[in-house]
């Protein structure tokens, strides 16, 4: 089909074309409230053309099985005619890196063996009903194969699996909900270990959970845990894309070289880490993946860009380029990790403490796992202000209960500017990797 | 096509499929700044199988290449009996329903031209841009779709539907230096090209309080008194409550259950709250669910008493209640899940005014930015708001979130005006992966005896 395309769209448009094929074949087994009740299976596959025009980039898209070449090179000609002028150039031939992305065994699993993994974290997970909890755990594995290629003679694929299993643990008491969750993800199956972190992860946050204390209130030292930073890591990584450069919204913008943040903190992006679902070899527009430093030492150093965001920023394509079968390719994170990369500290133990050793410096103050509306307002300026979904107080270096009505806020901008610490607890949340962060002077209120 | 999925039903050896089929063509435009990102029209078709047999779970499959449909029914029995279940999932009853429903088009989007559409979001797209040289940047969106649909199952239920819907969304964004600012407009229907014409006044508003707002204060937090408009009142029913009368979440929880009670007392008697499917023209309209269930009015808080809750075929027979035809999926890539429709606060008595006549000093919170909640807790934050000092509405106040706890905030809803009216916006609305699904909201001012407003949260 992608060869098809290529070959229609090299003859009608004249400044070329790329596209990519990609098939996806997801098995879901759910267990709801502790019962297996459901097993899906889903598959899709399409095509995504973008072509450039006199000088104009159009896109088409398409899951019919039945359009045809020719179809689908229309319509993104008809796109091309209404587009901007863009100087995109696709990048040609180029080799790429080595990087396993697919496991057999992932892809091999049976059914049963799901199902099996399943339940395997269900009896993991029944010392929670102890405490009245009811549990809801799912398995997901993906197959993907995944076709990139260019008129510039550039061309990838590649198949992948993922494996995703996530277990949440639900407690009501009169009118206080508990929601407790964790997910584990990978390109292979997870092993007994990955289960008993799993588990052992709901259990360390569920035990101090049960007791409900009164939350703290002032500008006082808070722990985010790996979950809970999201809040202030998201205004950065929007900030640090290059399309809210181009935008004129980031507000890193011309600062590359700039000392913005403390010299503890360093971020980047990896896309050839080892077992990661979100790695890959080449993007989806055949730029070969490497990895990214975004911030080094709390010095601003590189912003991600796809092919059209680099050509309008006369820059070169830092590999982000992200696809879907419809809508043209943006700029996208892979694994994001912040810190120390993971493995140079060593093997963590499946479930460190929480607060990775950090809470010894609290007196009195918050430990954030989770916040209500991250992602919503004017997120890239910086300032939040969220309720706790889940927190706990820590008073003489111990947790001593959970806290409800409470609301953290600040700048994230500046909170990265005076960071008290890294905890020892490096992990994977999503394709983010991150230990837990010390803040100090961040504002508490209650109601 | 029908006969062709009747046939394909006995592939299964199920006792009980449906089979749901969606052609889609769509077209999008976007715009950021003056600069068109994308203009694009695609074709998206695939299918949805699921099947229930005795003593099994439920088997799903999701597919794009229809000429396997055969295939598909079949896996999905051979799902279904691998997941063992006791006791079993039951279905409450419906009828067999047989329709044909082509909603009013309102003018075909499929007939109008790329480059027209691009024409009129451009035209919208330069009014945001044109209201002050503080406007530094905009997104504006057009989206249309029509949707064919074939829904049939096992009981002998045949639907054929043509589902059309458009959506206008813009944002406006100020900057004076170091301050970032935010306006919205957003505009959702289930109808056609002709809907979406002599729209530009919104987004020109939208630009100008962008501008408004750079020199707003941050409005400082605290406990007030809080009236929130229209817009924002139906955002928290929806948010705050609705999504705990979706009955999937209580029917296999008995704490759940306990929470949700029918006959608990959740607001004064001036609050009346309901879900409502069926009612004409709106964007969470359908005549009928992803199960081939009816969509209906449901109340779900009746005079401050909680009175119903929306269900599904399996949650209805898990509790002895009536299906009210809520089963939805965003798409055939899902199963359909428990979901509102168009949920509103219904209209109470009096004006605005007579709502902040006695506020010596409250917040009057507008518009939704978004709105996420966990349950019992959750965080709106407003477009805009402003204070009301001494019964009057006086200054613009920026980043006003509203947090709170569900119980306590609807136990104190002491006043709801007699101004109702459906927001018509974009968006939609996520629950277990699927989003965005189109949904409405719609209420009366209303007005909280007392919130906490965040926002400059002083240490």
């Amino acid at each position: 089909m992608i060869e098809a395309l290529l070959d229609r769209a090299r003859r009608r448009a004249d400044g070329g074309a790329d596209a990519l094929w990609r098939r996806v074949e997801r098995t879901t087994v759910a267990f709801e409230w502790g019962r297996l009740k459901a097993a899906g299976a889903a598959e899709e596959a399409g095509v995504n053309l973008r072509v450039r025009h006199r000088g104009r980039v159009g896109v088409a898209g398409s899951t019919a099985a039945d359009a045809t070449p020719d179809e689908v090179v229309a319509r993104a000609l008809a796109s091309a005619e209404l587009g901007e002028e863009v100087d995109l150039r696709f990048p040609g031939p180029a080799p790429l890196p080595a990087i396993a992305v697919c496991s057999d065994r992932a892809a091999d699993a049976s059914l049963d063996a799901l199902i099996a993994l399943g339940r395997g974290l269900l009896a993991r997970l029944e010392p929670l009903e102890r405490h009245g909890c009811r549990v809801n755990v799912t398995v997901e594995r993906e197959t993907a194969e995944t076709r990139v290629a260019n008129t510039a003679g550039a061309a990838a694929a590649y198949r992948s699996t993922s494996v995703g299993v996530s277990a949440e643990a639900w407690r009501i008491a009169g009118d206080d909900v508990l929601v407790i969750g964790d997910a584990w993800d990978g390109t292979d199956l997870p092993d007994a270990n990955v289960l008993a972190g799993l588990a052992a992860s709901l259990e360390q946050r569920l035990r101090p959970a049960l007791r409900v204390v009164a939350p703290p209130e002032g500008a006082l030292p808070v722990v985010f845990t790996p979950a809970g930073l999201a809040a202030l890591l998201l205004p950065v990584t929007q900030a640090l894309s290059g399309k809210a450069v181009l935008q004129g919204i980031s507000p890193l913008a011309g600062r590359v070289g700039e000392q913005a943040f403390a010299a503890a903190f360093s971020l980047a992006d990896d896309p050839l880490c080892a077992g990661r679902s979100a790695s890959r070899p080449v993007d989806d527009e055949c730029t070969p993946s490497r990895p990214l430093a975004l911030v080094e030492r709390g010095v601003v150093r590189a912003f991600i860009y796809d092919l059209e965001t680099a050509a309008r920023a006369r820059t070169e394509s830092t590999g982000h380029g992200q696809r879907g079968i419809f809508g043209k390719p943006v700029p996208g994170y892979t694994n994001l990790i912040l810190g120390a990369p993971p493995g140079s500290g060593g093997a963590p133990a499946p479930a460190p403490a929480l607060g990775g050793g950090l809470l010894g410096q609290v007196t009195d103050g918050l430990l954030v796992d989770e916040l209500i509306g991250v992602g919503q307002g004017n997120v890239i300026g910086g300032t939040f202000s969220h309720p706790v979904a889940l927190a706990y107080r820590v008073e003489r270096g111990e947790v001593t209960g959970r806290v409800k009505d409470a609301a953290v806020a600040g700048d994230a901008y500046e909170l990265w500017r005076r960071i008290g610490g890294f905890g020892s607890d490096g992990r994977w949340t999503g394709s983010r990797y991150a230990p837990s962060v010390l803040v100090d002077g961040v504002a508490v209120a209650r109601r | 096509m029908i006969d062709r999925l009747t046939a394909a039903l006995k592939h299964a050896r199920a006792d009980y499929v449906e089979i749901r089929l969606e052609r889609t063509w769509s077209a999008a435009v976007t715009y950021r700044g003056r600069r068109l990102e994308a203009a694009t029209a695609s074709e998206d078709q695939g299918g949805f199988v699921r099947a229930l047999t005795r003593g099994g779970g439920w088997g799903t499959v999701s597919f794009t290449s229809l000429e396997r449909l055969e295939a598909m029914v079949a896996r999905a029995g051979e799902l279904s009996r691998a997941v063992r279940l006791d006791p079993p999932i039951r279905l409450a009853d419906v009828p067999p329903q047989r329709a044909e429903a082509l909603l009013d088009l309102d003018g075909d989007v499929r007939g109008v031209p790329l480059a027209e559409k691009k024409r009129l979001l451009e035209a919208y797209n330069g009014e945001m841009l044109a209201v002050s040289d503080r406007i530094v940047d905009t997104l504006a969106t057009y989206r249309d779709e029509v949707s064919e649909y074939w829904y049939v199952n096992s009981e002998g239920t045949v639907l054929h539907e043509l589902r059309p819907e458009v959506t206008l969304s813009g944002t406006a964004v100020a900057r004076r230096d170091g301050t970032i600012e935010k306006g919205l407009e957003s505009l959702g229907l289930r109808r056609g090209w002709r809907s979406v014409q002599d729209r530009a006044a919104g987004f020109r508003e939208a630009a100008a309080r962008a501008v408004r707002l750079l020199d707003a204060p941050r409005v400082v937090g605290g406990t007030y008194p809080v009236i929130l408009d229209p817009e924002l009142a139906g955002v928290f029913i929806h948010e705050a409550f609705g999504h705990l009368s979706e009955a999937d979440f209580v029917y296999e929880n008995p704490q759940a259950r306990e929470m949700m009670t029918l006959g608990r007392r959740f607001g004064t008697p001036a609050l009346t709250v309901g879900d409502n499917g069926a009612a004409p023209g709106l964007r969470g309209t359908l005549p009928y669910d992803d199960e081939g269930t009816p969509t209906q009015d449901t109340i779900l808080i009746k005079d401050g008493i909680l009175v119903g809750r929306l269900h599904s075929r399996e949650t209805a027979a898990a509790m002895g209640e009536r299906p009210t035809g809520n089963a939805r999926a965003v798409s055939f890539r899902h199963p359909p899940i428990v979901r509102m429709t168009n949920t509103y606060i219904a209209n109470g008595q009096g004006t605005f005014d007579d709502l902040i006549r006695d506020v010596k000093l409250g917040v009057y919170a507008c518009g939704a930015f978004g709105g996420q909640t966990m349950l019992e807790n959750f965080s709106f934050t407003a477009a805009y708001g402003y204070m009301i000092r001494d019964g009057g509405v006086a200054e613009l106040v920026k980043d006003v979130v509203l947090a709170g706890n569900l119980f306590q905030t609807l136990a104190r809803i002491d006043r709801i005006a007699g101004d109702f009216r459906w927001n018509q916006m974009g968006g939609g609305c996520g629950k277990g992966g699927q989003y965005p699904l189109p949904v409405t909201e719609g209420a009366p001012h209303v007005r909280i005896e007392e919130a906490l407003i965040g926002g400059d949260v002083a240490p």
